[in-house]
Order: C-alpha cells, then structure tokens, then sequence
C-alpha cells in the first residue's frame, strides 16, 4: 500500500471535520476522494500532504510513518484549486522550483524542465509568465511544478474548480494519461461525480467528515450501502418498503423473545431505485418487470437524449399495509430514452404503472422514524425536535407520528410502527420503552426535550456480546451524525488482569468488525467500575453527548438501565 | 475625447479635470515655481556659493544621510511590525494597531521633545547608554531616531495590505515542493512584497527629508555637525537672506525629485513584472 491512513481525525474548533478516516490506496491507483463542500476531503487531502497537522490517527506513505514529518520532507506533489502559481517567476522558474531548492545541476534542472512540458503539452513555454497564460494552461503548469522532484504521491485539490466545461475535459484527459504514463499513485478531490467517475480507479465519498464508502466507481453505483453514496453518486429514489425477511441477528439462541419476534416481524427496508432503472406502462400487466405501484405523472421534462419524469406514486399502491393516511407523497424520479418515449408517449396527469428492472435493497437498518407518544402534543413536542427533524432530512426518510392513548391493556394495539421508534425521555419512559421493545420495535429512539445535535456518541453494550445488529444500526446512525464516537468498554473495578485483558481484546473485535463489515472506524476505551455509574459519569462530564446502548439480546432492555434514560439534563439513548 | 469620458459619481471630466489642475496649481506647482524663480534670481556664482558652502554640504549628509538611515531601518521593523499584525492574532492586536498612526497625528515638536527627554543622558533610555559611550540625543543618531519614528506609520501602512494578499497556497505550494521557511520567505514572500515595501521606504524617505519639527529638539543643531538643512533654510530666512534660503530649498527640491523619480520608476518595472497575475 503507498497511502495508508489509519482512524485520522481533525477537530476544527471542537467539531471533527476528519472524523476517524481509514483508507488505503493502492502503488500506482488513482483514487477519487469525493463529496460536497465542507465534508472534510479538502482537508484529509491536506492532512496527507502535511499542510495540516491531524489530532489524532497516523499517516503512512510507502511504510513510512510520516504523521510528524513537516510537507517539505514527505515528498508529495500538490495542486491547488486556484493553481497558485508564483506569478513573479516565469513558467520555467516555476516548474524549476522544487529542483531549485534540492541544489540540482543546472543542466539536470533544463532536462527536466523540457521533459515536463512536454509531458502536459506546453513544450517552448518556458519564458511566459503564468499572468500570460489561460486558466487551463496554468493549471497544466501547477501539475508538472508538482511532478518535477519525482514525487511518490500526487494529491490534487479540486483541480479543474476555476476552469470552464471544455477545458475542463481537455485538462481531465491530461491529467488521466500523465498519471498513466508516470504509474504515480494519485489522489484527486472533487466535487463532481461525473469527474470521479471519468478519473477515479477507485471512489472513496465523504460526508460530514466521514469516509462513507470506497469502491470501484461501478460497484458504488449500483451497489451502494448507504443512502448519502446512493444519492450522491447520481439520481436516486429511496424507496421504503415492508419485506417479510428473517431478521439478520435473532440473538443467543433460546432468547425469548427471538422466535416470537422472527415470526411476527416484517421488516422495513430501504430500496435504491435508479430512475432509469424504472419501467412505464399503462397498466400492470403490460409491464415487462416487477410491479411496483400506480402513479400519476405529474412533471415532465424533455432533455435531448432523456426524459426525465416525476410520478406521484398512488395511495392504493403503496399502502397495503394500512398505515395511516397521514403517510407523506411518494415520488419516484424516472428517465426514458428515446426508444421508451415512442414506445410509449405520456403527459402530465397520466395514470401508469410503474415497474423495477432492478432494484437494490441498502443494507441499512435505520428505515424511518416513527414519533410514539399517548397525545397528540407529546407527538407534535417530538415531531418538532429540531435535531431529529435534521436527521431525518440527512437520512431522507420519512418522519410520522403515532399516537397511543393510555397504557393499553385494552383491545389490540395498533401495528408496532415500522423502523426507529422514538419516544421521549422522562418519567414514564422505561416503561413505554419496554412496551415497544416487547411488541418487537428496534430500534427505540429515547429524545429528552430540547436534544442539541451531539457532538460525541458513546457505544456501549449492556450483553457480554457485541450483537451485529447493533453494529449495523451504529454504522448507520453514525453516518448521519457529525460527532465522534467511542466504543466504551466497563469492567467491574478489581477485575483480575486476564479479564481486563480479555475486555480489551473484545473491544478491539468490535471495532474491528465495525470496520471490515461497516467501513466504519470507531475508537475504543475501557473503563473500570460500575456500569451505570461509570455510563452516568461520561455522559455528564460534557454537554452534547448520546448514547448507543446495545441491548443483550433483542427486545430486552435490563432492569438497572432504566437510570439511563429518565436523568434530567438527559442525552439522546439509541437501544438497538 | 470621448475615449477619456468614463461614467463616474462625481460629476463631468471637465470639471474635475479642471479642478485637479487648479488645486494642483494653486497648493503644490506656484510656490514650488516662486521658490524656483526666486533661486533664479539670484546669479549662478552666488548660487553656487551658497548650496555648496561646507555648512551647507554637511547638512544635506546629515538630512539625507540621517533619512536614508531613518527609511531602511523602518523598512525593515516596519516590515516587521506589518507581518505581525497580519499574521498573528493576539490579545490588544487592534489597540497596537491603532497605535501605529499615533506619529502621524502627535505634533512633530511634541515628538521631539519626547524624544530628547527619553534618550538625553539623564534620560530613561539615555542612562543606560551612557555608560557604552553612545550618545543619542544632540548627535546624528537622534536625528535618526526621530526621523524613524515619524517614518514607521508610512511603511507599516504600504506593507499591510499586501502582505494580506500573499497567498497562504503560494506558501503551502513552495512547502511541498521542499522549500525551507527562509527559502519561502526569500523567494516567494518578499518578491510579492517588494512594491509595496518600496513605496513605503520611498514615503518614510520623503517625510523624514523634510521633517522639521521632531528634528530641531534632538539634534542639539551644532553648525557643521547636528544641522538639517531644513533648519539651515530657516536660519537663512531668520537672517533675511531670502534668496540663500531659496536656493537650499531648491537643492533640496531637486534632490528629493530626482530620487522620488527614480524610485518610482523600479517600481513601475517591479510592478509590470507582476501586471494582471492577480487573477
């Protein structure tokens, strides 16, 4: 491996803008960091090149530990966005500088200069100065600045930013076949998904300080794990649907509520349907694929090669499964080729039946959000908590309400809502939080009033074992939360030095697991002393932190956390 | 003319450009050309009589020689002074900020006064130097003295904003390419600086030529030895030999031209180097 960044994290001000990022390129790959603004790749790119110091992980470059090593001695080329040319040095000069500053030859430092001006196609441009060339060009002139000490690493901060459309291309190609020809291991950062996926070898995407995915740009694309790399990586519809499926963890056998739970339960997934990816018809049965509901069309817009359609997708489609009415619009994005068009002319207000030539299920165990309260208010007071209505706008999911008057021992209770219940903290809370996880609901969301969006998440199992699922809902929570987090290990005080050993041990599984099945790295501590208390203590020492409190077995929340979730100033609590 | 026409608030070319001209005339060209034609009168063997006179040789090295002295010290604290208050934020950056200006409003002679109380051999700073045999006050290095602390707002003012403009990337870019900080400073930094930090020495040195006030305390003005020739000229005018004072000032005007000129004009070639870079 020539780039390997082992859990490197920058705070800026308190907040992680890197947030534990772990990667690792490959000799001679060009790798695309992608994402929008502000989600840290700039700076992780920088961290590589040395120009910004990280708080916390280690950097290695060709098996050499560099995390401490200034940037003029980690030998790497970079480009900046704005080229940052030294304007009052001519073309030559500039590309000169690095051979300059090693004392080389004379002779050797022309060579070179020649042989690189060549390779970016402004060979005899050695006298201009940069003010006299075109935006492209000086760009060209940053790249083979940065190339002439022979770098190992390239590392390329938005390079075509300030360029138009055409040269922006041209620029691309460039860049491609020199990084071909010179087989250098290069980083890029963009914004731009189109330019990732011309570029990339291999596509890493950030957000929120956070290296969600990397992969081959077509694996992402059609296989992505998480909704933001799904979205991001072109046009999406999140699609959520009820499928009767056995539940990836039914806890240590003989759990008692396993088997009940396995036979009730549907699940709540996440589906991934590209647009075009979607089938039109005028009915279900002319449909060549797999029915997925009736819609109206209600935007239509015509693009040269594309169609692009927006269909709202009918009540009576969708909500077999009786719930309530006051389920938000679906809309589902679709494009059609030309050939599709003719097959099949549409307008505005058309009823159709729309198909699936392929959907993707995500593996994500975080689905929806249902507020479950016994009034009204209380539903409204936790519908209008302004960190949960942010999570689940980044989550792009749906947010509804389900009121449950009284303790109810009367009658049948309504289905037990679909993905994360969240309920509010307090008082009666353990008990409405036992009720839900009886019924079967995981996870259970637990919001004190006025929650500020945590800036810390501290992951802590109640059983000896760390269940996956819980880990599959940690990944997918922590995806959305720019905070850090710390898987928090409590031995009894006095332990002998074998369990605590063994309790390290354990810890360092987990996070290992976490990251070979979820791309997410997370840190680890331990602590001595009682459980509660030692959980109670790190919560209160700071503001703005939550808890992820994995449960022994599904459904089971045990007796002695219930402190957890009823103190006042409280935190967020995720019992998954 | 219609080419020179540019939309502008102020209203018409014609009256401005009139305007410019009149001020111009008025305030800066008409004494400037009494003060010629008043030198002119005077025959050349006078004329050469008086200008090159030992008292008067010797002030002009102490006036330009002192100024000089005066404008390359503050180019380079003023620098000094610029980079920290551009670079680094601290507690009271805006209070030493402001302070900056403070010679430009304190009057001169209080200045001066100040001065010689501070570095006279009783003086807080004077004591102390006393005893190593350094004189300040009543010697050329007073002169200097006072001539640098009205010359440092001119400088620390050129320099500011340009050295807001040097780029954090140009720095970063010369870092991985391997440059040590003192390579970066020498090669990246100061180019970009240069203009600026010319024409800050070229105002530091044009104020301290014809200072005057802060000056005449310090200096102690021994004939041949602490006098300016400012202070030559107002002992001429004290004499009544109108005509001694205005050929001084006109060496004194020709002088400072031709050097102002001169400067000016490596800045105008330092500054085309750089032309238009600053897309």
């Amino acid at each position: 491996m020539s780039i390997t960044l082992d859990q490197v994290t920058k705070q800026y001000q308190g907040n992680p803008v890197v947030n534990d990022v772990s990667l690792a390129v490959a000799e001679g790959e060009f790798f695309v960091l992608l994402g929008p603004s502000g989600s840290g790749k700039s700076t992780l790119l920088r961290a590589i090149a040395g120009l910004t110091e990280v708080d916390h992980g280690r950097i290695t470059l060709f098996g050499r530990d560099v995390t401490q090593v200034s940037a003029r001695e980690r030998e790497v080329g970079f480009v900046f966005q704005n080229y940052a040319l030294f304007r009052h040095m001519t073309v030559g000069e500039n590309i000169e500088f690095a051979l300059r500053v090693r004392r080389e030859k004379a002779a050797e430092r022309v060579r070179r200069r020649k042989e690189l001006l060549e390779l970016i196609g402004l060979a005899g441009m050695d006298d201009r100065l940069p003010s006299q060339l075109s935006g492209g060009q000086q760009q060209r002139v940053a790249v083979a600045r940065a190339l002439a000490h022979k770098p190992k690493v390239l590392l390329l901060d938005e390079p075509f930013g300030a360029l138009d459309a055409k040269i922006r291309e041209e620029l691309r190609r460039t860049i491609r076949s020199v990084q071909r020809e010179l087989g250098i291991t290069t980083i890029l950062v963009t914004h731009d998904q189109e330019e990732a996926f011309a570029l990339g070898d291999r596509l890493g995407v950030m957000n929120l300080g956070r290296l969600l995915e990397a992969g081959r740009p077509t694996e992402l694309y059609s296989r992505p794990a998480t909704r933001f790399v799904a979205t991001f990586l072109g046009a999406a519809n999140l699609i959520l649907r009820r499928e009767a499926r056995v539940p990836v963890d039914s806890g240590p056998p003989g759990g008692r509520h396993a088997v009940a739970m396995a036979a009730r339960r549907e699940q709540e997934v996440v589906a991934m349907l590209r647009p075009e990816e979607a089938e039109l018809a005028p009915d279900r049965d002319s449909l060549m694929t797999s029915f997925l509901g009736y819609g109206h069309v209600e935007e239509l817009q015509f693009t040269g090669a594309l169609e692009r359609l927006r269909v709202r997708m009918s009540a009576e489609g969708s909500a077999q499964d009786g719930a309530s009415a006051t389920t938000p619009p679906v809309w589902i994005d679709v494009t059609r080729t030309q050939p599709e068009q003719r097959a099949f002319p549409l307008s505005p207000g058309r009823l159709v039946a729309i198909g699936t030539r392929r959907i993707h299920v995500l593996p994500t165990p975080l689905s929806s959000f249902t507020v479950c309260a016994e009034t009204r208010e209380g539903a409204d007071r936790l519908l209008g908590n302004h960190w949960l209505g942010e999570l689940a706008a980044r989550m792009q999911t749906r947010l509804t309400a389900q009121v449950e008057p009284g303790t109810g021992d009367h009658g049948e209770p309504p289905a037990p809502p679909a993905g994360v219940a969240v309920v509010a903290a307090g008082e009666g809370c353990p008990a409405r939080v036992r009720r839900l996880l009886e019924r079967g609901v995981t996870p259970v969301l637990v919001l004190p009033e006025d929650t500020e969006p945590p800036a810390r998440v501290v992951v802590h199992f109640a059983g000896q074992v760390a269940r996956r699922a819980t880990l599959a809902m940690t990944a997918s929570l922590l995806r959305h939360v720019p905070a850090e987090a710390v898987f928090l290990g409590i031995l009894p005080s006095g332990s002998p030095e074998r369990t605590r050993t063994a309790g390290v041990r354990q810890l360092l599984d987990v996070r290992s697991e976490a990251q070979a099945g979820h791309g997410l790295d997370v840190r680890t501590e331990l602590r001595l002393g009682d459980r509660i208390e030692e959980l109670l203590r790190e919560l209160g020492s700071q503001p703005g932190q939550m808890l992820i409190l994995g449960l022994p077995e599904p459904g089971l929340l045990p007796e002695n956390f219930e402190a957890l979730l009823t103190r006042s100033p409280g935190w967020p609590v995720l019992l998954a | 003319m219609q080419g020179f026409r540019q939309p502008s608030v102020l209203p018409g070319f014609g009256l401005t450009l009139g305007f410019a001209t009149f001020f111009l005339s008025g305030i800066v060209l008409l004494p400037l050309a009494a003060l010629v034609l008043k030198a002119a009168s005077m025959s050349w063997a006078d004329f050469v009589a008086v200008v090159t006179s030992p008292r008067a040789l010797s002030s002009y090295r102490l006036s330009f020689g002192a100024s000089l002295a005066a404008a390359l010290v503050n180019t380079v604290f003023g620098f000094i002074v610029a980079w920290t208050l551009v670079r680094y934020d601290f507690p009271g950056r805006k209070i030493l900020d402001a302070m900056i200006d403070l010679p430009f409003a304190l009057p001169t002679a209080v200045s001066g006064i100040a001065l010689t109380a501070v570095f006279a051999e009783n003086g807080w700073i004077g004591q102390y130097l006393e005893p190593y045999g350094i004189k300040v006050a009543y010697t050329w290095l007073g002169v200097t003295v006072a001539l640098t602390l009205i010359g440092l707002p001119f400088v620390v003012r050129s320099v500011q904003p340009s050295l807001l403009e040097v780029q954090r990337d140009l720095e970063d870019a010369a870092e991985t390419l391997g440059a040590t900080p003192f390579y970066i400073f020498r090669r990246i930094i100061l180019p970009t600086v240069v203009p600026a930090l010319a024409s800050g020495f070229t105002l530091a040195f044009a104020r301290a030529v014809g200072e005057y006030g802060s000056v005449i305390f310090i200096s102690g003005n021994l004939p041949m030895k602490t006098e300016i020739t400012p202070l030559l000229i107002v002992i001429k005018l004290e004499e009544f030999d109108y005509n001694g004072a205005a050929a001084l000032g006109f060496v004194m005007l020709a002088m400072s031209f031709v050097m102002l000129f001169s400067i000016n004009l490596v800045q105008a070639w330092g500054r085309r180097r750089l032309v238009g870079a600053r897309a």
